[in-house]
């Protein structure tokens, strides 16, 4: 198990996606080095205390737009690789660097030198939607409708070439359902193997859209089957993992790293995740668990580390006959709640998530019935690989 | 106070707060200084609620004489008052009233007493506490400084539980059997029995709301919620009112079986305060390091009581386990 310690470096991109869930974004809060540092010394200092108390450690860097500082980054990495081996520490060497990234700047020469230095222990997504309609639809410069669909692929290519194998993440709202089916087939055919992709957990859905959502992924399905698209490719929606009722005693853990997780933002404020950092939130106040100078409050992390799948479902929730696979964020969750609590499980999601089941279901079963037409299905259920669906 | 049958029952005590100035009665002190006597006409409409709801209602009291149509309007039901200590002197409490006692009184003269005591201070005057254990039928003991509490305070305050232990034992085998929330309760207890604000039992403040406890209606009025980061200039606290009823939201979290913590505790007899909870941790049905701890400290010493009074020949339907831990969170993969 790895522990995740996320930098919010800046507040600030150079997009404005529709869809973005951070409504706080600005250019103002720029993480100073005085506050990267200190919390650094913070994480390092406590490498006995159960809750730092993992093999290995994952350096999350977000933003806004993460390499907007590469500067900051570069400096922080240098000082956490520097600190592990000062402090013989048991993470050293046993790390990574890890980033989601719009793409824009990532050939840029400060970034790729970045890249050159860290290679072996970095993890780049970049994120690309899908077509450039689907792309543009969404991903726009801020202050401008101009989409930057052309300004992130030509970066793919190399970034592909770096990172092969690496995958990108599809966001889909209500507006970029009919785009679903050509953006994952155009995704591949940018060399793009692994396409993670998600519905927004916010109640954005309109009437009307699990059907077609279910439609999108059924031709998605025909196609991947009918191209054999399904032996090189993966598309996190197609999961066998899925769609079955979940045992409240057995299956009962929390879908998200929530609380296990560190974030720190430019003020030094600590979080649980950054969902919980004011510029996520759009209802609710931020969720500061501690800070650089105090300390993390561990009573502020108690719910937290108790929360379970069926104490924060509904009856209807835990009933379900397709629960399994059904996501939720937490940090949705507390800003979409009545009450001040992270036990209450946004449910906007559920017709999206029954309309996927159902297409999955389609997708398995037609797979199979072809592969035991060809007689391949021992083969395949040999070789295959699960696509897990991501878990932040 | 205590009555095991009601536990995790539904609504059974509506608290009326006749007051703003209405005294504190649990570890939760009352802020408010100004006087805002609760309007006769809302009274009669509360009154009205608890007969209509089958409720219980305990009327708290300010420490200033109330009107004297006060008295008959509340005395049109059956009642619990609970009563500060200078009016429970001059006046004769009934024997179902409780009287709130803010320092160690010489001696208590109301059957049901309430000691509201900062930590140190019961630790400090633990022996003057455990003399008056003999004069009173329940000592509800309330420490007002929970969120206070340090491990470093653990044996202290484990030393001053065994002294009041010493003369409850004293006292079973003189034939009496003095309860003491903090240690008797669990010897009593097979289940979860705690404040069950918002569940057992709901406040109704002199501006005609609800509110799960008076704590809620404190951080409304006084607009401070206490928290590490946040001011809010305002905070809407309130449950319904008597004209649209009850509006609890999110009520499950209330419950025990909501509580992941609590549903596989054994403290039985810990307040389980919501409003503690709400400060501490930000969420109603999370408990804090300090309200584990120190309620398992209490549990610990009910468990020595209870081999005590064995040993002098008392029978108990089952015994208090012996444990490892004082706050479940550390063993929480464990259940």
């Amino acid at each position: 198990m790895a522990k995740n310690i996320t930098f919010i470096v800046t507040k600030d991109c150079q997009l404005a996606c529709k869809y973005c869930y951070l409504v706080g974004k600005n250019e103002k809060e720029r993480m100073p080095w005085e506050v990267a540092k200190a919390a650094i010394d913070y994480v390092l200092g406590h490498e006995n205390d159960p809750d730092f108390a993992y093999e290995s450690v994952i350096w999350d860097f977000i933003g806004g737009e993460p390499f907007l500082e590469i500067d900051l980054i570069d400096k922080i990495c240098d000082y956490i690789k520097l600190q592990l081996f000062e402090r013989n520490h048991h993470w050293f060497n046993s790390y990574r660097f890890s980033f989601s990234t719009n793409g824009i700047n990532y050939d840029s020469e400060k970034v790729q030198e970045f890249i050159k230095k860290n290679h072996d222990h970095l993890s780049i997504g970049i994120t690309i939607d899908g077509t450039e309609r689907k792309h543009d639809l969404n991903r726009v410069y801020k202050n401008s409708e101009k989409g930057s669909y052309k300004d992130v692929v030509r970066n793919i290519p190399l970034w592909q070439k770096q990172f092969p194998g690496d995958g990108t993440k599809v966001t889909i709202s209500s507006a970029d359902i009919p785009y679903i089916y050509e953006s994952v087939l155009h995704l591949y055919d940018l060399g793009i193997h692994q396409v993670n992709i998600n519905c927004v957990f916010e109640n954005v859905w309109k009437e009307g859209d699990d059907q077609l959502f279910e439609d999108q992924l059924m031709q998605l399905a025909d196609a991947i089957i009918d191209k054999d698209l399904y032996k090189d490719y993966a598309c996190s929606f197609f999961s066998e993992n899925m769609g079955k009722p979940l045992n409240c005693k057995l299956q009962n853990q929390n879908w998200c790293g929530a609380g296990k997780m560190l974030a720190v933002d430019a003020a030094g404020n600590f979080y649980p995740c950054t969902r919980f950092a004011q510029y996520s939130l759009r209802d609710k106040e931020a969720w500061i668990i501690g800070n650089i100078h105090d300390g993390i409050d561990k009573n502020k992390l108690r719910p937290f580390l108790t929360l379970d799948r069926c104490t924060q479902s509904t009856t209807e929730c835990t009933n379900c006959e397709v629960a399994e696979g059904c996501a939720w964020c937490q940090g949705e969750n507390y800003d979409a709640a009545k009450t001040h609590t992270v036990f209450e499980r946004a449910t906007a999601i559920c017709k999206m998530h029954k309309a996927r089941v159902r297409a999955n279901n389609y997708y398995w079963n037609k797979l199979y019935r072809k592969l035991e037409l060809e007689g391949k299905r021992e083969e395949f259920e040999a070789n295959k690989k699960d696509v897990k669906p991501e878990i932040c | 106070m205590l009555n095991p049958k009601f536990a995790n029952a539904m609504l059974q005590y509506l608290v009326i707060l006749l007051d703003d100035t209405s005294l504190a009665y649990c570890h939760v002190s009352n802020p408010l200084k100004e006087r805002n006597l609760i309007p006769i006409d809302i009274l009669k409409k509360a009154i009205l609620f608890g007969m209509k709801e089958n409720l219980m209602i305990q009327y708290v009291l300010p420490e200033y004489e109330l009107p004297k149509e006060y008295y008959d309007v509340m005395e049109t039901i059956d009642n619990v008052k609970i009563l500060g200590a200078a009016v429970a002197k001059r006046s004769s409490p009934a024997s179902t009233d409780v009287a709130v006692y803010n320092e160690v009184p010489d001696t208590i003269t109301a059957k049901n007493a309430v000691l509201r005591l900062t930590i140190a201070d019961f630790i400090a005057k633990q022996y003057d506490i455990a003399a008056l254990l003999p004069q009173v039928t329940r000592l509800n003991i309330c420490l007002t400084d929970i969120e206070t509490f340090k491990d470093e305070q653990t044996d202290d305050y484990r030393k001053a539980l065994a002294t009041l232990n010493a003369v409850i034992l004293n006292q079973y085998k003189a034939g009496k059997q003095p309860q003491v929330n903090i240690l008797t309760d669990r010897l009593q207890l097979d289940k979860m029995h705690n404040c069950e604000a918002g569940i057992g039992n709901i406040t109704l403040a002199p501006n005609g709301r609800f509110y799960l406890c008076p704590a809620f209606y404190y951080d409304e009025k006084t607009g401070v919620s206490n928290r590490l980061n946040h001011h809010k200039p305002s905070s809407e606290c309130s449950v319904g009112d008597l004209e649209t009823g009850l509006q609890i939201p999110n009520p499950q979290l209330l419950k025990l079986d909501h509580a992941p913590l609590c549903r596989i505790c054994d403290a039985y007899h810990c307040n389980r305060c919501i409003w503690l909870n709400h400060r501490l941790t930000w969420d109603n049905n999370t408990p804090s390091h300090q309200q584990c701890i120190m309620a398992h400290l209490e549990r610990n010493a009910a468990r020595d009581l209870q081999q005590q009074l064995k040993e002098a020949g008392f029978a108990f339907e089952s015994d208090i386990k012996q444990i490892d831990y004082l706050d479940p969170f550390d063993v929480r993969e464990q259940f």
